[in-house]
C-alpha cells in the first residue's frame, strides 16, 4: 500500500465573486521511499497540492490519506502533532529563525517534540555535520550564503527523521551551482534514510533528480512519469513544442495502476508526454 | 514543547528587542510606583489617625453604662461572667465605688487619703494595659489588703488637721505603713474601728485614656472591697433594702482586636446595655481613609491602565514582526497552544519585572517621603503632598508585605490580561500566509 494515497482532491478558492479552481480532480498515490517531484508552472495548483498534502490547507473536497490517516480531517491539534512526527519541510527561502544559531534553528522541530536539549543538539550538530556545516553551528543565518543558510533548512528537515518531506522550490533563491549542491544533498538524505521526498517546482531541471515526475497543469495532473522516460523524450521532445497541456494526459502504464485512477482525464496518449511550454521554466 | 523551552524562547525574544522592553517594562514601572506608594501614602494615613484615637482611648475596649433603667437584667457578677464567655473577649472588669463615701478609708500616720477608690478585677489590670511606675502588678489572685495607687495619689493623702490645702505630704506610699480602716461612726480614730495592714505591691502610670483612670485614685479587688462595705455595714448597723437588686454602673469589657470591637459590642447590647466604644468614632474616620485610599490606589491604578495599554501595544508589534516566524513555527509542528503559552509569558514576564522594580523604586520613595516628613516635624505633616486636592496625608508611608505581593501579582496579572488578546492574535496567524509573505 502506498503512504500517500490522495482521493479525488477539489480546491475552489473564492476570490471576490469569483471561483478559481486551483485543483480539479487530482488523484496520487506515492509509495514510500519515493522521490517524487510535482512539476507545475506557477498557478498550476501544485502548491496549494502540496500545502493540502502537508496538512496546511483544507481541500473543498477528496481525501488525503497519509499510512492510512486521513489528515483533512484532523483538527489544528492533531494535524500540528502530526506534522511533528511525519513531516518535515524545505522552504524556497529558507524560513530560518534569524535569531537563533545553525545548531538552535536545526534542532527546533525537536524541541517542539518535547526533546531535551541536550539530546537535541546532539542530533543537530549530527545533521550539520552531514550537510557540510560542522563549522558553522554557532552561525546565524544572517551570516550565512543562501546556500548554506538552505543548508541548515536541509538539516531541520531531516532532523526529526520524518516518514515524508516537502520540498517547495528548494532552489528557487539559489544560483545554479549551489542548486546542484543543494539538490544532490536533498535527494541523497532522502534515499539515505529511506524517506519519502515529494518536491514541488516548475524547474525541468529539478525535476531530473526525482524518481517519478508528476506534471500538474490548471490544476489536474496531465502526466505521470518515471523520470528516466522522460529525460530520454524530453531531449528528442524539446524541438517540437507541438503540444497543448490539456491534450497531453498522463501515461498511465507508466505508473503504479492504482494510483492514478484519471477520470477526469481526456483521453492519455501516453507515449508522449511532451514537455509543456513552460516560461517559468529557466529564468532569464 | 517543554516548560523550560518555552520559557527560554520568552526570554530570548524580550531580550531580542531590549529597547522595547525596557520601555514597555518602565511603564508597568511607573504604574506600580503610582499604586504602591499611594497606596502606602493611604496606610500611613490611616496608621496616623489610629495612633491618634489610641492617644484618645483604648480602641479595644467597650464601655458599659448602666444607670439603673436595666430592671431585666441586673449588670451583676454572674452577668459578667457572661460578658467573659464571649468570643474575643480578652477580660472584663467592673468599675466599682464604695456605695457609702468614707466607708474604706486609707491611714498613714497623721495622713488620711481622700480621694475615689475603684474596685476591679485586678486579674484584669494587666490584660486592660495599665502600667507601673514602681513595682508590679499583683498577680495569683489573693488580693486582701492589696492596694494599687495612682502616681498622683499621693497628693490626694491630707492631714485633717492641717489648714494648708497645698501641702503635698512627704509619704512613700509603697514603702511607709499604710492601714485600710473601716471607721465606726466615721470616726476612724474610734476604738470600734477595723483596721487591717495594707500592702501596695505598685504605683500605677497616670494615664487619662483608660477607664478607670488610675492617676489620682486607689484601685482595690473588687472582692475584697465588697467585703470591707459589708464589715462596715455590720459594724455601723447599716440596712441593705432586700429588695434593691446589686447593680454595676460600669464595667468595662476588653477585646482581642479592634476589628472584634463591633461584633462583641452587638451581644452585649443583645442583653439590653448601653455601650460606649472608639468604634463610633473609628469607623467612620476607617470609611473615610478607605475611600481617600481608594482615591489614591484609583490614580495609580490610571498609570497602570496605560503601561497595560503599551504591553498590548507592543506584543502586537511583535505579532507583525514575528507573523514568519510563527508560521514557520506552525509548519514545522509546535502546537498552537505552545504559541500561545510563550505568548502570555512574554506579556506577564514584562508586567512581572515592572512589578518588582516599581516595588523596588517604591520603597526608594517611600523611605524618602517618611524622612522628609520626619525632617519637618511631627505636626508639619508633609508640605508638598500634603496639600494635595485638600487631603491631608500624615506624614508617613507604609509599604506592608501583602501590598508587596500584591503589586506583583498585580502587575503580573496587568501583563497577562494585555497578553491575551496578542496571543489570540498570534495564534490565530494561518501558517500559510505566513510563509508566503516576502
Amino acid at each position: 500500500m502506498s503512504l500517500i494515497e490522495v482521493k479525488d482532491l477539489r480546491k475552489v478558492y473564492r476570490i471576490d465573486q469569483e471561483r478559481v479552481v486551483a485543483l480539479g480532480r487530482v488523484n496520487l498515490s506515492i509509495d514510500e521511499g519515493e522521490v517524487c517531484c510535482i512539476l507545475g508552472t506557477s498557478g498550476s495548483g501544485k502548491s496549494t497540492l502540496l500545502n493540502i498534502m502537508a496538512g496546511l490547507e483544507k481541500p473543498t473536497r477528496g481525501k488525503v490519506l497519509i499510512g492510512g490517516e486521513d489528515i483533512t480531517a484532523m483538527g489544528e491539534r492533531q494535524l500540528a502533532l502530526f506534522r511533528q512526527k511525519n513531516i518535515g519541510f524545505i522552504f524556497q527561502s529558507y524560513n530560518l529563525m534569524p535569531t537563533l544559531t545553525a545548531v538552535e534553528n536545526v534542532a527546533m522541530p525537536l524541541m517542539f517534540r518535547g526533546v531535551s536539549r541536550a539530546r537535541r543538539d546532539k542530533e543537530a550538530k549530527k545533521m550539520l555535520k552531514a550537510v557540510g556545516l560542522g563549522k558553522r553551528m554557532k552561525h546565524r543565518p544572517t551570516q550565512m550564503s543562501g546556500g548554506q543558510q538552505q543548508r541548515v533548512g536541509i538539516a531541520r528537515a531531516f532532523v526529526a527523521k520524518p516518514k515524508i518531506v516537502f520540498a517547495d522550490e528548494p532552489t528557487g533563491n539559489l544560483d545554479s551551482h549551489t542548486t546542484l549542491e543543494v539538490m544532490e544533498m536533498i535527494v541523497h538524505m532522502a534515499r539515505d534514510h529511506g524517506e519519502t521526498l515529494i518536491l514541488v517546482t516548475h524547474d525541468k531541471e529539478i525535476a531530473q533528480y526525482a524518481d517519478r515526475i508528476v506534471r500538474l497543469v490548471d490544476g489536474a495532473i496531465i502526466s505521470d512519469t518515471p523520470n528516466q522516460s522522460i529525460i530520454g523524450r524530453e531531449e528528442q521532445a524539446q524541438p517540437e513544442e507541438a503540444a497543448t497541456p490539456a491534450k497531453d494526459a498522463p501515461a498511465e502504464e507508466a505508473v503504479p495502476a492504482e494510483a492514478v485512477p484519471s477520470s477526469e482525464m481526456p483521453s492519455p496518449q501516453a507515449d508522449d508526454p511532451a514537455p509543456l511550454p513552460d516560461p517559468d521554466a529557466f529564468p532569464s | 514543547m517543554k516548560i523550560k523551552d518555552m520559557i527560554v524562547m520568552c526570554l530570548s525574544n524580550l531580550l531580542k528587542r531590549k529597547v522595547r522592553t525596557l520601555l514597555t517594562v518602565m511603564g508597568v514601572v511607573i504604574g506600580t510606583c503610582a499604586i504602591v506608594v499611594m497606596i502606602s501614602l493611604g496606610l500611613g494615613l490611616q496608621k496616623t489617625q489610629e495612633e491618634a484615637l489610641a492617644q484618645m482611648g483604648d480602641l479595644t475596649v467597650i464601655n458599659i453604662y448602666n444607670y439603673g433603667n436595666a430592671t431585666e437584667q441586673p449588670l451583676d457578677d454572674s452577668m459578667l461572667e457572661q460578658f467573659r464567655q464571649i468570643p474575643k473577649v480578652v477580660a472584663v472588669t467592673p468599675v466599682y465605688s464604695p456605695e457609702t463615701w468614707g466607708s474604706v478609708m486609707f491611714i498613714s500616720g497623721k495622713y488620711q487619703y481622700e480621694s475615689s477608690i475603684y474596685g476591679v478585677d485586678m486579674n484584669a489590670l494587666p490584660l486592660l494595659g495599665y502600667q507601673t511606675d514602681a513595682g508590679e502588678l499583683p498577680t495569683g489572685g489573693k488580693y486582701d489588703g492589696v492596694v494599687l495607687f495612682g502616681a498622683d495619689s499621693v497628693q490626694n493623702f491630707r492631714n485633717p488637721k492641717s489648714k494648708r490645702w497645698d501641702e503635698v505630704p512627704d509619704l512613700n506610699l509603697m514603702e511607709d505603713k499604710i492601714e485600710i480602716v473601716i471607721p465606726f461612726e466615721n470616726d476612724p480614730k474610734n476604738k470600734k474601728s477595723i483596721s487591717y495592714k495594707a500592702t501596695v505591691p505598685a504605683i500605677l502610670t497616670s494615664d487619662w485614656s483608660k477607664n478607670p483612670s488610675p492617676g489620682y485614685s486607689a484601685f482595690m479587688d473588687i472582692n475584697y472591697l465588697k467585703k470591707l462595705e459589708t464589715e462596715y455595714r455590720k459594724l455601723n448597723g447599716v440596712k441593705v433594702d432586700k429588695n434593691k437588686v446589686f447593680s454595676y454602673n460600669n464595667v468595662v469589657v476588653k477585646v482581642e482586636d479592634m476589628k472584634d470591637v463591633a461584633a462583641v459590642e452587638e451581644v452585649i447590647q443583645g442583653f439590653g446595655f448601653e455601650t460606649n466604644s472608639m468604634e463610633s468614632i473609628r469607623k467612620p474616620l476607617e470609611e473615610q481613609s478607605r475611600s481617600q485610599q481608594m482615591i489614591l490606589g484609583g490614580l495609580g491604578a490610571i498609570s497602570l491602565l496605560v503601561a497595560a495599554l503599551g504591553i498590548t501595544n507592543t506584543m502586537i508589534m511583535s505579532i507583525y514582526e514575528r507573523t514568519r516566524e510563527i508560521g514557520v513555527m506552525k509548519v514545522l509542528g509546535c502546537l498552537v497552544s505552545n504559541i500561545r503559552t510563550v505568548f502570555l509569558m512574554e506579556a506577564g514576564t514584562i508586567g512581572l519585572m515592572g512589578g518588582i522594580i516599581g516595588v523596588g523604586i517604591s520603597y526608594g520613595i517611600s523611605f524618602a517621603i517618611n524622612t522628609l516628613s520626619m525632617q519637618g516635624g511631627a505636626g508639619g505633616g508633609m508640605g508638598g503632598i500634603g496639600g494635595m486636592g485638600g487631603m491631608s496625608l500624615g506624614g508617613s508611608s507604609i509599604i506592608p508585605w501583602w501590598l508587596v505581593v500584591g503589586a506583583l501579582l498585580f502587575s503580573t496579572l496587568v501583563g497577562l490580561a494585555s497578553g491575551f488578546y496578542p496571543a489570540n492574535r498570534a495564534v490565530k496567524i494561518s501558517a500559510l500566509t505566513a510563509i508566503r509573505q516576502e
